[in-house]
């Protein structure tokens, strides 16, 4: 009963506050250009009219274009349950529980770019084509950064894996994992959340058809993923779990945030980088995570 | 009935169906439907613990000499249960696939040959003498390579069976070599665990080539893409599902019967890591359904040899528990990939039955027609995608924890299984590129031809099959415990060190997650089926970008889709492109062809045969048939043999 209500408890926790942090990311955009910006709830109202709103569908599009958003926003909610939350801990963890993880988030993916392509639009297809490529990078940086903490910690069950201890390759780890964050989640210099120019779009390209309830599932299961990855790389830098209950929500709390402003300020400072350049800077945070598996293997014993 | 009888059933009504099935079509699937049933009755008990952990019959009947000798333990009845299952879903595909009606020559033919290549293939799982068992294999061999060309009117059909039946037998030498050294060393051809013969050890390079050949292992195996590709799709997928299986239990079986050197588990995990990431590579590059689905293979023989290789490896590191896990998990994915791959080749050939067409560059749109077949494809995709919550994911973590537990120990080990788990997480993502890739263009969007608007659902007969196999996914999928028996009994058959009976309690764990996820997401897809409906639906034209006129050649196509990767890639894959462009002001046509041939194959294989096809043709012409030069020939070689009885005399 208790973990059915706590389960309960930190599924809210996930989904309402998933969607402040585009919010907040636009706010500090706004505040660097000297703009007043839209309100950090903005993305709640868009959620809300959303789910209102009546859907358009392509002639072509078959049930999959309904599932595939569905079952995408179900394999990130699960993906935030398995992720411990400072002295919380995960809702269930198991050994080897970070593998699912990377994988749910791949299920996300494969359901995501399957529905892009439902449409026969050629703006879905490039748009699929470049998150499914340029994820073949990013996930082997995850995997090393994986490697990298459970060898540091000797261990692979997430919430032992992330509570343990600040290994001397945090920073490299935190850089690289950075890096994959921002692919990951579609961020500039990867691609721009707010480009109107369809030809160079990643995420917004695949999601160009949607509308209605399946286009909010998209929207906020993105939001989730990036507050997923926000805590990931806080808990990988700060030993989160090791600090009183409170002591310890806080400082998630606040490493989340700041992760979230730095997303505004890069995006804010550099612009969007030319697609055949992303690989390099995918396997330059590669690099970063290798070097942390490195210093993790020879360094602390 | 005894093991002994349901084996001796099944063999009975095989080889009684390749005698009568060329002429009774139905009366030959319900004997290999026997058949399969009870092989399966043969093998499942003992999977399961309830039969005795072994079954052995020595008989004073000689064959070729030998005494007959068969044996099934837990390691060869986990593939004969491939061999059964997939066997008998690919005999019902057939029926209605290659029928009678439609191939009149060709079908009584394959029906012969396939209860051919069943019975061989159950008899290299029981044979336990080296003779027999090279017996067995060879007719295994020689029936694959008649299913492969049963379309002996295609030209590819018989170039791909011709390259099969060479490379076969590249390694059916390297077989004779091995069973006839063992037979020497020990003095007899019979064959069991034999651990102790320690001078036997280095033998084990002549199992890994000679069964990698037949196996698919990467770099040996350039015959796969195409006779995959080109046999009836009934056979890609039991080559595929079931033939290259045997390759694996080959090394397998005698890697654990056999003591092996101490290099193999880096062997092992090297070629592993290599055929994982250039099969999928190469997969993803193709446009050709089949054959991609054929490097995919490749791709998963590569996940089960680092899974094996990592055992290897731990059974050289003080039999660390590691490599427990790995093997659990490579073990786990022979049956896997038997069950998603058959179900993809299904896939494939109903594409192909109802349009003519694998070049996916000329299908599209499909599941309006087909929607069943989309639909199976599409849960075949997840599965060998490796993702949650079916078997590709389950069997893949288990090769993971191996890895990582191997990595987090810090040991020796480690610096060799962090690339391999590293490359596993590539391989992976590009094994979801692929089959978005595939899965999309083939059945999403609208028709690139007028055959793929034509496209129709195929019958029971097909689909019943790729149901079956379709809930064998999610069955390993979302209660993998209920599998682990079968494994760990395997796992103690391979080395009885180290037997495990419990499963371990994170798989449980899994199973539950997996299992509670596919339940929530049938739940939201209801869900938003239902909001969808009641907010108001509005079917419109697909935007595109305000241009009037948008046709089906506008879409992405595969090739496109792999473009990004491709460019990554270009000196590996050693593409051609054939390129015509529109000229004139009339222009009358224009040509954009891309292949990716087999790497190995157009760079390594066929230069060196073309040197010894050059080397022969010019010892040929010495055969020019003209008597007098004949005659010079005798007298010149009588000539060195009396110089060289004179010069013996002498000394």
């Amino acid at each position: 009963m208790i973990i059915a209500l706590e389960s309960a408890v930190r599924l809210a926790v996930w989904l309402l506050l998933a969607p402040l942090l585009p919010g907040v990311i636009n706010k500090v955009k706004a505040w660097v250009a000297g703009r007043r910006g839209p309100p950090v709830l903005q993305l709640y109202f868009d959620l809300a009219r959303l789910w209102r709103k009546s859907v358009v569908m392509s002639t072509l599009a078959s049930p999959g274009f309904v599932a595939g958003p569905a079952i995408a926003w179900v394999a990130l909610a699960g993906a935030a349950m398995l992720m411990p939350l400072g002295p919380a801990g995960g809702a269930i963890s198991f050994k080897g529980d970070v593998l699912l993880l990377v994988y749910l988030l791949a299920l996300a993916r494969f359901c995501t770019a399957w529905a892009a392509l439902e449409t026969g639009s050629a703006f879905g297809g490039m748009g699929a084509a470049r998150e499914v490529s340029f994820a073949v990078l990013s996930e082997v940086a995850l995997i090393t950064a994986v490697l990298a903490l459970s060898v540091q910690t000797g261990n692979i069950t997430l919430s032992e894996m992330l509570s343990l201890s600040v290994g001397s390759g945090a920073m490299l780890l935190a850089a690289g994992l950075f890096g994959v964050l921002l692919a990951e989640n579609c961020r500039v210099p990867f691609d721009d959340p707010n480009t109107h120019l369809e030809l160079t779009m990643v995420h917004e390209a695949m999601v160009l058809d949607h509308s209605g309830p399946p286009f909010a599932v998209i929207l906020h299961g993105a939001s989730i993923k990036l507050l997923l990855f926000a805590v990931l790389l806080s808990q990988v830098v700060l030993p989160v779990g090791k600090l009183s209950p409170l002591a310890g929500t806080a400082t998630l709390a606040g490493a989340v945030l700041a992760v979230t402003v730095c997303v505004g300020l890069v995006e804010s400072l550099t612009a969007r980088m030319a697609f055949r350049r992303v690989p390099l800077i995918l396997t330059a945070s590669f690099l970063l995570c290798l070097f942390a598996l490195l210093l993790a293997l020879k360094g602390g014993a | 009935m005894t093991t002994g009888e349901l084996l001796l059933g099944a063999a009975l009504c095989l080889v009684l169906g390749a005698a009568l099935g060329p002429w009774f079509p139905r009366l030959w699937l319900a004997l290999l439907l026997a058949a399969a049933t009870g092989a399966l009755g043969a093998a499942l008990p003992m999977l399961a613990g309830a039969g005795p952990p072994e079954w052995e019959w020595r008989s004073a009947f000689a064959v070729g000499g030998e005494p007959v000798h068969l044996r099934l333990d837990s390691l060869s009845a986990l593939f004969l249960v491939i061999v059964s299952f997939v066997g008998g879903a690919s005999a019902v595909y057939s029926s209605e696939y290659w029928s009678d009606d439609t191939r009149p020559v060709s079908a009584p033919a394959g029906r012969l040959w396939m209860s051919s290549m069943l019975v061989a293939m159950g008899l290299v799982l029981v044979a336990s003498n080296g003779l027999h068992f090279l017996i067995a294999w060879e007719l295994f061999t020689v029936s694959a390579y008649f299913l492969i060309t049963l379309e002996r009117e295609s030209r590819a059909a018989r170039s791909a069976g011709w390259l099969y039946l060479a490379a076969s037998h590249g390694g059916a030498v390297l077989l004779l070599g091995f069973f006839a050294a063992i037979a020497a060393r020990t003095g007899s051809w019979d064959l069991g665990p034999m651990r102790d013969h320690r001078d036997l050890a280095p033998l084990f390079w002549l199992a890994l080539f000679g069964f990698g050949v037949k196996g698919g292992v990467f770099p040996v195996h350039v015959w796969l893409p195409s006779a995959h590709a080109n046999a009836p799709s009934h056979v890609s997928a039991l080559m595929s599902g079931v033939a290259i299986n045997m390759g694996i239990y080959g090394m397998m079986r005698f890697s654990g019967w056999l003591p092996v050197p101490a290099a193999a588990g880096w062997a092992v995990l090297g070629l592993g890591a290599a055929g994982a990431l250039l099969g999928i590579a190469l997969a993803f590059l193709q446009s050709d359904l089949k054959r991609l689905l054929a490097y995919c293979t490749v791709e998963n023989v590569g996940i089960i040899l680092i899974g094996f290789g990592g055992a290897l490896v731990g059974v050289s590191h003080g039999d660390a528990p590691w490599g427990r896990l790995a093997l659990a998990g490579a073990l786990l994915h022979v049956w896997n990939h038997s069950l998603f791959k058959s179900l993809l080749f299904f896939g494939a050939g109903s594409v192909l039955h109802a349009t003519g067409k694998r070049e996916m560059s000329q299908l599209g749109g499909l599941w309006r027609s087909m929607p069943w077949t989309a639909g199976l494809f599409a849960l075949g995709a997840v599965a060998v995608s490796g993702l949650p919550p079916l078997n590709g994911f389950v069997s893949e973590w288990l090769v993971y924890l191996g890895l990582f537990d191997a990595a987090a120990s810090r040991g020796s080990a480690a610096w060799m299984l962090m690339p391999a788990a590293i490359v596993m997480g590539m391989s992976g993502a590009l094994a979801l590129a692929t089959f978005v890739k595939a899965g999309a263009t083939v059945f999403l969007g609208a028709g690139r031809s007028k055959a793929a608007d034509d496209g129709r659902e195929c019958g029971m007969r097909m689909l019943g099959p790729m149901f079956a196999l379709g809930s064998a996914c999610l069955a390993v999928g979302l209660a993998p415990v209920l599998f682990w028996p079968a494994i760990s009994r395997s796992i103690e058959a391979w080395r009885p060190e180290w037997a495990v009976s419990e499963a371990p309690a994170p798989i449980i764990t899994l199973g539950w997650v997996q299992a509670a996820l596919a339940a929530v997401a049938c739940v939201a897809v209801a869900w938003l089926w239902r909001k969808r409906a009641r907010n108001g639906l509005r079917r419109a034209p697909t935007w595109g970008c305000a241009y009037s006129a948008p046709t089906a050649r506008m879409q992405y196509t595969g090739g496109s889709f792999s473009g990004i990767v491709a460019s990554w890639v270009p000196r590996i894959s050693g593409f051609s492109r054939i390129l015509r462009r529109p000229r004139g002001p009339f222009p009358s046509g224009a040509t954009w062809i891309e292949e990716f041939p087999d790497t190995v194959l157009s760079y390594a294989i066929e230069p060196m045969a073309a040197i010894v096809l050059r080397v022969s043709a010019a010892t040929r012409r010495l055969q020019h048939g003209r008597l007098q030069f004949y005659v010079v020939y005798l007298l010149s070689g009588l000539a060195v043999v009396a110089i060289l009885v004179w010069i013996g005399v002498k000394q």
